[in-house]
């Protein structure tokens, strides 16, 4: 999940975060994640028996999801869609290139998804010899400028406009003024080649309806509906968690998505696509396929860990976060950011990545509360802690050493004599705990100890 | 119902004609438009295409082989609309033969007519007669014209799809 480029440097999380924090023209474009928090926030308040039934619809699915994942194929079959089961993103990556290369496709238009960053889509085109182009205006940002998006929603918010003017200007080839609508026009005029040009249109899927095999896909830019308008082949990477019951059920779930992510009543496009172009009709794409992506997913049913296969991505737990509201998403190192990435970056790699992420969160519950679908995010990423292998994870190593030598020392009386007196020269401040002490305070110990008291009063 | 969905409408920057009827409806599009016009036929005001050439407008139609090409130089695209929801504010488009995707996300200027009778509370209620029925290939809602929040989370508008969105209400 590491296969861009990483913008803020540090051998481990704690280290990024410092860098992050310390970045003057990060922490002023983050002071932009404020105005969408508040509209946001204030929208998403209203609706709390919403959450209650969304989140009901969400654990319905994940009963059986194998289940629904059946009926879903059989309907999109029935509409004419292929379906392609991947289990890990290097097969997910396969059936695309394959897909690409049996029909000499040479320039692939993708729409912003979580899915395709987890697999690495882009960069295996790429190489592949295929150009791909990001459509979304803040993702196309970043992938021209060699990064990766840092917010789910609003991937170049870690970009302040002159920043954004040089990226843009660099592509151009020409100067670009530092001016919002020129900017845009600019981007509107190159992309819309990309549109033209495009054999295939990659997106993601936020609901994947399996009573009647409808695709539904939010997007407020339009580049969405371009990916599925103009190129012949339409291909869909679905998480498999993306599955729900009923079309009808898109009536609860998608107005709580869309105003826990912006704040908004609805997204500005809904596009629901129920197979491709039918006889007669003019554009809409004559190839749909869809990859099903497990990548450990459905490992996770029946532990801990399986309401957060109910997330539906919309960003809420990233932007009431006191952690990610000051260091922003790159110093996570990962694909998924903020709580909810604290919780998927370790599962979705089997431990393999992001093992000290649990540990950056203050269990402030923030997250929890703001969840649309109320996943237990602060009470999982306190089990996730428990659960980390140690080998994988420096700040549990460091803990364990810790513990250990305490666990020693108060084993015997000597021993536990020692380290009190030690700790009562101190004064409360320990070498080790530096990272530690400094925000916080140890408790001050007792100029005489208890044991001393005693021995003197009853000598 | 009708002033609800109206105001919410223009809430989300769409300007907002009606309701009327039919006839007023056909000269209040036909004074609006000029370039090259490009129709769908589920306009659900008879007589629209006529009206525009007779204003000597050139009109593009699905029936014209060069539609594809062509559709790139419309200046205005005008179609129909299946269902209109009110709260959150939203038109519904459907896909059909006669009804391409594209018009009304090519062209920098975006006319949809919406009969009032085809107006449904809420999306939740639209949602589930929607399941319920024959589902087209692409059924598109639109809220109003293209945006986007990501230069610094401040709203500029045509990004890719339409720059403005007039929705036309018929009695
Ligand atoms: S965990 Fe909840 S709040 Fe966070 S992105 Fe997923 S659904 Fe939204």
């Amino acid at each position: 999940m590491t296969g861009h480029g990483i913008t803020t440097p540090g051998r481990d999380f704690h280290e990024r975060t410092a860098t992050a924090v310390a970045d003057p023209v990060l922490q002023k474009a983050l002071q932009n994640l404020d105005r969408r928090l508040r509209t946001a926030g204030e929208s998403a308040a209203a609706h709390p028996e919403w959450k209650e039934r969304a989140a009901a619809i969400r654990r319905e699915t994940l009963l059986d999801l194998d289940g629904w994942l059946d009926r879903l194929e059989r309907s999109l079959a029935a509409r004419g869609v292929e379906v392609h089961r991947a289990s890990t993103p290097g097969d997910a990556r396969r059936v695309i290139l394959d897909l690409a290369r049996a029909r000499g496709a040479r320039t692939v238009v993708k729409s912003k998804s979580m899915a395709t960053e987890e697999i690495d889509l882009g960069g295996a085109l790429e190489q592949a010899g295929l150009t791909s182009v990001e459509t979304d205006l803040g993702e196309y940002i970043v992938q021209l400028a060699g990064e990766r998006p840092s917010h789910m929603i609003t991937p170049a918010i870690h970009k302040t406009l002159p920043q954004i003017r040089d990226v843009l200007a660099r592509e151009a080839h020409t100067d670009l003024p530092v001016d919002r609508e020129a900017l845009t026009a600019w981007a509107r005029e190159r992309l819309r080649g990309e549109f033209l040009r495009a054999d295939i249109g990659i997106t993601g899927v936020n609901f994947a309806a399996a009573d009647t095999g409808t695709l539904v896909l939010v997007t407020n830019e339009g580049n969405g509906r371009f990916c599925t308008t103009l190129p012949r082949m339409h291909v869909v990477v679905m998480p498999v968690e993306k599955v729900i019951p009923r079309l009808a059920d898109v009536g609860v779930l998608l107005p709580l998505l869309t105003t826990h992510a912006t704040g908004q009543a609805l997204s500005n496009y809904v596009t629901m696509i129920s197979g491709p172009r039918r006889a007669g009709e003019l554009d809409g794409p004559d190839e749909m396929h869809v990859v099903f992506l497990d990548n450990r997913r459905r490992t996770l049913l029946g532990t801990t860990y399986e309401e957060m296969l109910a997330c539906i991505r919309c960003g809420a737990c990233l932007n009431v976060c006191p952690v990610y509201r000051n260091v922003s998403g790159h110093a996570y190192d990962a694909v998924y950011s903020g709580p909810m990435g604290k919780v998927l970056t370790p599962l979705l790699s089997g431990g393999a990545e992001g093992a000290d992420l649990p540990y950056g969160s203050t269990l402030c519950h923030a997250c929890s509360d703001a969840c649309p679908v109320k996943i237990p995010l602060s009470d999982m990423i306190l089990a996730l802690r428990a659960d980390t292998p140690e080998r994988s994870s420096p700040v549990r190593r460091r803990r364990r050493l810790f513990w250990t030598v305490w666990a020693r020392a108060w084993s015997t009386p000597r021993g536990y004599r020692l380290t009190t007196t030690l700790g009562r020269m101190s004064r409360g401040r320990v070498p080790g705990l530096r990272a530690w002490t400094s925000t916080r305070e140890l408790p001050r110990p007792a100029r005489v100890s208890f044991r001393d008291r005693w021995a003197k009063e009853h000598r | 119902m009708i002033d609800a969905l109206a105001a919410g409408l223009r809430a989300n920057s769409c300007t907002v004609t009606g309701p009327m009827n039919a006839d007023d409806a056909r000269t209040a599009i036909v004074e609006r438009v000029s370039g090259l016009v490009a129709c769908t036929d589920d306009i659900p005001v008879p007589g629209v295409v006529d009206a525009l050439l007779a204003r000597g407008l050139e009109v593009l139609t699905p029936d014209d082989p060069r539609w594809t090409a062509r559709l790139v130089d419309a200046a205005v695209g005008i179609t129909g609309a299946r269902l209109a929801v009110v709260q959150p504010p939203a038109i519904a488009l459907a896909a059909a033969p006669g009804a391409p995707r594209a018009t009304s996300l090519v062209p920098p200027e975006h006319v949809c007519v919406l009969r009032v009778v085809d107006v449904i509370a809420t999306f939740a209620d639209a949602m589930a007669e929607i399941a319920d029925g024959e589902l087209p290939s692409a059924l598109t809602w639109i809220g109003g014209p293209s945006r986007t929040a990501d230069l610094e989370m401040i709203t500029t508008f045509g990004v890719h799809g339409p720059r403005a969105v007039e929705v036309v209400l018929v009695s």
